[in-house]
């Protein structure tokens, strides 16, 4: 185990983020790069990009949230070390898509205000279970709603967000890579550390299959209300480009249904996999209404 | 944007805020300290060799930074959930990985120092004066009090810390002196925010400095204690205790807690 943690000290952090894929960035983007004109003159183009960056703005919070929290529940030295540098992380997150919501338009004063509006109750939902493991100090279940199914999460939207935005807004696209080389770290550690604990505590299996499954349905909602409706029905077609292909399907070109689908089997594909890998189940949620 | 070339003091206090509590300052600010320094050493810096009784001293000196470094992670961590705005939460969790460097570098010396298992030195060789301390903040934190938690950690711990570590640069081996120089620069920053969070504060609502009167009272045995301690660790003579225990009482003056 030692060796591992090894790789997750703040000495390689700081060789990786601040002097490796961050340097001359700023807000996680080149200081040249700004928001396409276009989006910013379309109303309901820049709304959407608003309702999009509050998701993520949530996401984060509770993110940083979960991971300063579990620090004092940490077992050792070096699992505490590398929460430090996941709070830190977190909290660029924030940062960098808060700083997003302004550079589309949003201003300080009603930052709150735009988050309370356009927050999905689903996503509130499916971060308040989280949160309720890591104030009862539970690390192997915070541990693993937060770094296998949260990170997981966020790593496939980041990544379809991110081949999605190359061609039109590669300012948003650099923000997301940064991010996305985070939430591998994140992922990465949640699999190697939490496999021994589980190992050790089989018991607590069942619990954190449960909340896996409640997680899940809570994410199964968002995914249909972002996806499902005319308000999600673009108003024109976009120009079709190569380089938006995501898991086999072209982002540029695809309906609201196909990006859900894609989407819903990419992430819990990955739930499969990484939940195996650490000893769990993945437990089908019910299919939200 | 470069901290060398930019005076967020001539900002207006909202943008100020905005500025010195972001990740980016931080990110700024450690850059210019830390880059090519690996667990906080330059690279060029030749170790010393120390005699024995001065590398048992400097080892009780580590294990007991490292016992008020765990007491800096932990209390940073819970104060990120108690934080009641953005800007302090994202500044607190700045502090989160500091803390967090500092620990890692300390244990990191204490290993060059020959020490096989640091966590088990640590428990050994820990003032218990500190030790309580550090309960003592915890418990402030857990209470989900913001306002007594950034005093018992931004203002008293930083401050204790700030001080002993710039008493024990002076006179270290060369390696600890860089990996101190490191350290003292972030702590500096830490209680920064402390005196600049609380002094607004109580500037707005100065009922507040009753209770933080109180909570000093209960500390201020465990400070003396600590205090003592480091003196002791860290070899320095008797009439520094002056000079420690000043930078503290100036503190707490600035902030009307006499």
């Amino acid at each position: 185990m030692a060796q591992f943690l090894a790789q997750y000290s703040i000495q390689r952090w700081m060789e990786m983020c601040p002097q490796g894929y961050l340097e001359d960035t700023v807000y996680g983007h080149e200081p040249s790069e700004h928001e396409p004109e276009q989006l910013l003159e379309d109303d309901d183009e820049r709304e959407a990009a608003i309702r999009t960056t509050v998701g993520l703005v949530v996401g984060e919070r509770c993110a940083l949230a979960a991971s300063s929290g579990l620090i004092n529940a940490a077992p050792d030295y070096p699992s505490k070390r590398f929460l430090a540098t996941q709070t830190l992380d977190e909290a660029r997150h924030v940062e960098v898509f808060t700083q997003r919501l302004f550079d589309l338009g949003v201003k300080p004063d009603d930052l709150e205000s735009t988050i309370d509006r356009y927050a999905n109750p689903n996503l509130v939902k499916f971060a308040e279970v989280l949160l309720e493991k890591v104030s009862n100090g539970d690390f192997i279940a915070g541990v693993v709603g937060q770094n296998i199914v949260l990170e997981g999460l966020a790593f496939s939207v980041f990544e379809m967000l991110e081949a999605g935005s190359r061609e039109f807004n590669p300012k948003f696209a650099h923000t997301l890579s940064g991010t996305i080389a985070d939430e591998r770290r994140h992922v990465g550690f949640g699999e190697n550390r939490i496999g021994s604990l589980i190992q050790q505590h089989p018991e607590k299996k069942a619990e954190i299959e449960r909340m896996q499954q409640e997680m899940t349905y809570y994410m199964l909602a968002v995914f249909a209300d972002s996806f499902r409706g005319p308000q999600n029905t673009p108003k024109s077609a976009p120009e079709p480009t190569a380089r938006a292909e995501w898991h086999g399907t072209n982002l540029s070109t695809a309906s609201p249904e196909e990006m859900e689908e894609v989407l819903a089997t990419t992430v819990l594909g990955e739930f499969k996999t990484r939940l195996a890998r650490v000893g769990l189940e993945y437990q089908t949620p019910r299919v939200p209404a | 944007m470069i901290v060398d070339d930019f005076d967020p003091h001539a900002l207006a206090e909202q943008d100020f805020l905005d500025e010195v509590h972001s990740f980016q300052f931080w990110f700024d600010s450690v850059e210019g300290y830390l880059s090519d320094r690996p667990y906080g050493r330059l690279e060029t810096t030749v170790d010393e060799q120390l005699d024995d009784a001065r590398r048992e001293r400097l080892i009780t000196t580590l294990c007991n930074y490292s016992v008020g470094e765990t007491a800096a992670l932990e209390g940073a961590a819970g104060l990120v959930q108690l934080a009641p705005d953005r800007n302090s939460k994202i500044f607190m969790a700045t502090q989160v990985a500091d803390e967090a460097r500092h620990l890692e570098v300390f244990l990191h010396r204490l290993r060059e120092l020959g020490v096989a298992d640091p966590e088990r030195e640590i428990e050994r060789r820990a003032q218990p004066a500190l030790v309580d301390f550090k309960g003592a903040l915890l418990d402030l934190i857990g209470e989900g009090d913001w306002q007594a938690g950034v005093f018992a950690q931004n203002v008293i711990l930083e401050t204790m810390e700030y001080t002993v570590f710039r008493l024990h640069a002076a006179t270290a081996d060369p390696v600890t002196k860089d990996v101190l120089a490191g350290v003292i620069s972030d702590e500096r920053r830490h209680a920064g925010f402390g005196e600049n969070d609380l002094g607004r504060s109580l500037a707005v609502d100065p009922s507040g400095r009753i209770r933080l009167r109180e909570i000093r009272n209960q500390l201020d045995a465990m400070v003396v204690g600590v205090f003592e301690g480091a003196l002791a660790d860290v070899g320095a003579p008797a009439d520094s205790s002056s000079e420690l225990a000043g930078e503290y009482l100036d503190t707490i003056e600035r902030l009307g807690l006499t």
